[in-house]
């Protein structure tokens, strides 16, 4: 059974799909820091070899500022990647046997959380746009509702035709079972009459 | 006119408070809102490890730098 903490959690409510952008997503992201991490000794080769600016890292008053620089330079970068990585996981899709809930991490103290009953699912598309998520297979599911807030966006999840398609089954049985709820509640209402 | 090398050194100071700040508050988040698996301690662990690594590696260069030195600003004209 799938573990998370569920915002106010329901009776008899099971995680079904607990959804995050793909790992390669992620991959990219910290390829690219990396390769940032790799510009100073980079351009420093370039400069000493090509003797532009040789004696400039010698200087006892240029070299000490240079030092104090690479070292913000890199503190930075690492704490960047590691904020890729927050934001990463932190982005969750999830669905109940009960409802969908969209948990995103906008920005540091800025998250936002939304939910919405399956059975008012009006319309679900899956999308896989691009070299990488098709070879991959990871795109972007859509989700219709009838609420404030109309359409639920999963991004970057993988297999997205897979997940429309479980998650249709889901609003299927979903609308069924409140069907039958909300016909026995106007039956014990007759009754009661 | 004359500027004190140290300068840079508390400007590097005060970076060094928002890369520590930055990095309390992406590992508040991730205790905070993430699962508590293994994984994700471990990531934290070698985040902290990595960060006091790169501290070291630059307090070991930067306390090697005579920091008393002052910089002169003042533009110095030689007449022929």
């Amino acid at each position: 059974m799938l573990k998370f903490f569920l915002p106010h959690k329901k009776d008899n409510e099971t995680i079904i799909l607990l959804l995050r952008r793909h790992p390669f997503t992620i991959f990219l992201k910290i390829i690219f820091w990396l390769m940032v991490a790799l510009l100073p000794p980079v351009f420093y080769g370039f400069l000493v070899n090509g003797d532009i600016l040789g004696d400039f890292f010698t200087s006892t008053i240029i070299w000490p500022i240079i030092l104090l620089a690479l070292s913000i330079y890199y503190l930075f970068v690492w704490v960047l990647i590691f904020y890729s990585y927050v934001d990463y996981y932190l982005d969750v899709w999830i669905i109940t046997t009960h409802r969908i809930v969209n948990i995103e991490q906008a920005g540091l103290f800025d998250r936002v959380i939304s939910e919405q009953e399956l059975y008012r699912v009006q319309d679900i598309t899956s999308e896989v746009k691009g070299i990488f998520p098709t070879l991959i297979n990871y795109g972007t599911v859509y989700i219709q509702t009838a609420a404030e807030q109309e359409r639920f966006t999963f991004k970057q999840v993988p297999n997205p035709n897979e997940v429309a398609r479980k998650i249709t089954k889901l609003v299927e049985d979903s609308k069924r079972a409140h069907q039958l709820m909300v016909a026995d509640t106007i039956n014990d209402e007759k009754g009661s009459i | 006119m004359y500027i004190p090398l140290a300068l840079f050194y508390y400007i590097y100071l005060f970076f060094v408070l928002a890369f520590l700040l930055f990095s309390f508050f992406n590992l508040y988040h991730i205790i905070r809102f993430g699962l508590p698996t293994i994984f994700s301690s471990a990531l934290a662990i070698f985040y902290i490890l990595v960060s006091i690594i790169i501290l070291a590696i630059s307090w070991y260069y930067i306390s090697q730098v005579d920091w008393k030195q002052i910089i002169d600003i003042q533009p110095q004209f030689t007449f022929k």
